[in-house]
């Protein structure tokens, strides 16, 4: 059994997926976060079936990449059910897409999610009589709560064991647009009947529409033959309506959707309540942007004062069992040399990353779930535009501050290619988690919040120059901004705790065994007196840039892991104060060169599947090129500030 | 004819042309914004940034670029 979940972006499908599944799609109060499909086994009343989350979707047109990856995967994928996730207070727009699902011939279920919220709209739908109208089973839920997603999956399981007999209703468009599909329906059908593997009526009204990707769908079978037909067609509706084509179509699909509604909805007095006056403070063309400063130094604040309070504590700690350590063994034995470093990278993990990145990722949940970056968007995209690019090119950007490999997959959904390669490379130059990390433990700790408050400053300041030079380097206009701002929504404790923790869990499956492992190689390393050579190699880079020599080998091996660096650097200089033996202009440069070099290799891997080798290598010279050059900038500079 | 840029904020306006690129009129008319919707213009934003619209109870933003090629009424 195959279950697809579609829905418009930020109705609620991940959510559902996750109360479902367990945490394991990434969800947010922002519009396009999943970008990939997650896929996931769960048992339904003891049938094992296979869960597929799809990216949210306007409509099963394909103006981005996304988009038109979402049919072929629903078409080619096999499912025996499609359930169609709505959020009941965007009824009217959501039908737009229902429409389209039911003109693929899978079986379909409705789950009218948060029916709380269209209650607060003044919203209240009649979805039995929904039902009977598009004839396909509806169920509400509240998924953010649980509520009817238990009865939402019976339904399902109902539904593809045929005991429910509902059958799928045609919704016919007006007569005269309608006999127009119908021919090139015939058509389509005569030509390839065999080969076709789109249902033909959706076809139809896709090359009606003018739509690139099946344009292209239809010509590799039969070559352009047919494309006059299918213009001359075009133009008929054009004719019939006076507006163009694809207008035409979406329109009666509009008209269809707004019947729909109309015959279900009963519209009440919305409750014009916080959440309004809220925004017109947030999104104040003044206020606006000092409340933006005061949520990140607020933020910023808080992420320190936590972080920097525990790893007091637990670095304390670590150092005592390192000094019990030297009890027992020989200090210059092998035996000893293995242990303290494994140790090393153990407490690392625990001490040094764990005390930043908790209360940073917790930060960032409640700030994506309560609804808040795309008002940062809203109030950004006359920035952005400066840098030639629209506020829907923030989204990836802002997902980096987390990590940079959902934020480059999350560039898919601009309709550019050149808008996607600028917000991906910018986005991969944003500091993400484990790059904060290293700015808190090392600037922030030693130096003071102040300037790690900087670094991210200037961060922004590159970042924003580095887009305006690369859209200087490909100038095309930019399609404006659309997105739909949504409402302010209260994080769930459940859902944060989750993500949090889903998040956690990745740094200690993937990212400290290779923290423990790379100690235990540097370890090895100077125990053979190698990393005297790696050194030795990388001298000419780091006497350029003022670092001491034995830094070396830590820039190599923070390619793999960003925080890797900063837990390396003090195995390497031999100690956890490390202000004794790096001075202030050191810490700053080493941290600059941290935030801005090479990306780390997962972050490789998926720029050069979302942009190509080419890019993935130019991103890679350009931050090298820029991480020396700051660094050499603050090694001059910090001599007359410190 | 005005533009929905022209339009001060807390109006409520029917579109009557989308005029320009079939990906922004796509992409508009997939939020349920077309020819005939009627919509409330709620802000105009600072240093020429983008507009904030009502439709459906729902908000969208919408940058100048795109607006300027909205054409409606006021009602």
């Amino acid at each position: 059994m195959k279950i697809a979940l579609i829905g418009q972006p930020n109705a609620g499908k991940s959510t559902l997926f996750n109360s479902v599944a367990g945490y394991k799609s990434a969800t947010s109060n922002l519009p396009g976060t999943t970008v990939r499909y997650t896929e996931s086994r769960v048992r339904l009343n003891g049938h094992v079936c296979q869960l597929v989350d799809f990216p949210g979707t306007y409509s099963l047109s394909s103006s981005n990449e996304a988009e038109a990856e979402v049919t072929r995967y629903l078409l080619k994928g096999e499912f025996d059910l499609i359930i169609n996730i709505i959020d009941a207070s965007q009824l009217g727009r959501s039908l737009l897409l229902t429409l389209e699902l039911m003109e693929l011939g899978v079986p379909l279920v409705i789950g009218l999610n948060m029916i709380d919220e269209a209650g607060r709209k003044g919203i209240t739908i009649n979805h039995e009589r929904l039902g009977e109208i598009l004839g396909i089973p509806v169920q509400t839920t509240v998924a953010s709560k649980n509520l009817g997603v238990r009865d939402l999956f019976i339904l399902a399981k109902k539904v593809i064991d045929g005991r429910l007999g509902s059958e799928i209703k045609k919704m016919s468009y007006q007569k005269d647009v309608e006999k127009i599909i119908a021919e090139l329906e015939g058509i389509l059908t005569q030509k390839f009947s065999v080969s076709l593997t789109y249902p033909s009526r959706f076809l139809a009204m896709k090359m009606l529409e003018d739509d690139g990707f099946y344009k292209d769908v239809v010509i590799s079978l039969n070559g352009d033959l047919l494309s006059p037909k299918i213009t001359e067609l075009q133009n008929r509706l054009v004719k019939l309506r006076g507006k163009p084509q694809d207008s035409v179509l979406l329109l009666e699909r509009s008209a269809l959707a707004m019947d729909t509604y109309s015959q279900v909805v009963t519209l009440g007095a919305p409750q014009h309540d916080w959440r309004e006056r809220l925004d017109s403070v947030v999104m104040h063309k003044v206020a606006g942007y000092f409340i933006l400063l005061a949520v990140l130094l607020g933020f910023f604040y808080a992420v320190f004062e936590v972080g920097a309070l525990l790893e007091g504590y637990l670095i304390e700690g670590f150092d005592s069992v390192t000094g019990l350590l030297s009890g027992y063994f020989n200090t210059t034995s092998f035996i000893f040399h293995l242990t303290q470093s494994a140790i090393w990278g153990i407490s690392g993990g625990v001490a040094i990353v764990l005390p930043y990145l908790v209360p940073f990722l917790i930060g960032l949940t409640l700030l994506e779930d309560a609804g808040y970056l795309p008002r940062v968007a809203f109030l950004m995209d006359a920035f952005m535009h400066r840098i030639g690019l629209h506020g829907t090119s923030i989204v990836p950007a802002v997902l980096g501050y987390g990590c940079n490999v959902p934020a480059v997959m999350a560039t898919r959904i601009l309709p550019s290619r050149r808008d996607k390669i600028i917000a991906a490379v910018i986005s991969s130059m944003v500091p993400c988690s484990a790059r904060s990390v290293v700015i808190f433990g090392l600037v922030a700790f030693y130096l003071g919040p102040l300037w790690a408050f900087g670094i991210y400053v200037f961060n922004i300041v590159v970042v924003a120059t580095s887009g305006k030079v690369l859209s200087l380097l490909m100038p095309e206009v930019s399609p404006g901004m659309i997105m739909e701002i949504p409402p302010y929504r209260w994080p769930s404790f459940q859902v944060i705790r989750k993500k949090t923790w889903f998040r956690i869990k990745e740094f200690i499956v993937v990212a400290w065994p290779i923290l423990i492992v790379g100690s235990v190689v540097l370890g090895l390393l100077e125990y053979f007196r190698l990393d005297a050579w790696i050194n030795a190699g990388l001298s000419p880079l780091t006497s350029f840039i003022g670092l001491p020599a034995v830094v070396g080998t830590t820039l190599i091996f923070g390619v793999l892991r960003k925080e890797l660096a900063l837990i390396m650097l003090t195995q390497a200089i031999g100690t956890t104060s490390v202000l004794t033996v790096m001075s202030a202009t050191q810490i700053l440069t080493f941290t600059v060169f941290i935030t801005f070099y090479i990306p780390c290799v997962a972050t490789m891997a998926v720029l050069a599947k979302e942009l190509g080798r080419k890019w993935m290598t130019m991103v890679i010279f350009l931050t090298l090129f820029l991480a020396t050059f700051f660094s050499y900038m603050v090694h001059l500079g910090g001599a007359h500030i410190f | 004819m005005k533009s929905l840029l022209d339009i001060r904020a807390n109006t409520q306006v029917k579109i009557v042309s989308i005029s320009g690129g079939k990906n922004a009129r796509r992409t508009l008319g997939q939020m349920g914004i077309g020819i005939g919707s009627i919509i409330r213009l709620k802000r105009n934003a600072p240093f020429a940034g983008p507009l904030l619209i009502e439709i459906h109870g729902s908000s969208v933003a919408i940058g100048r670029g795109v607006a300027v090629k909205i054409l409606v009424e006021e009602i």
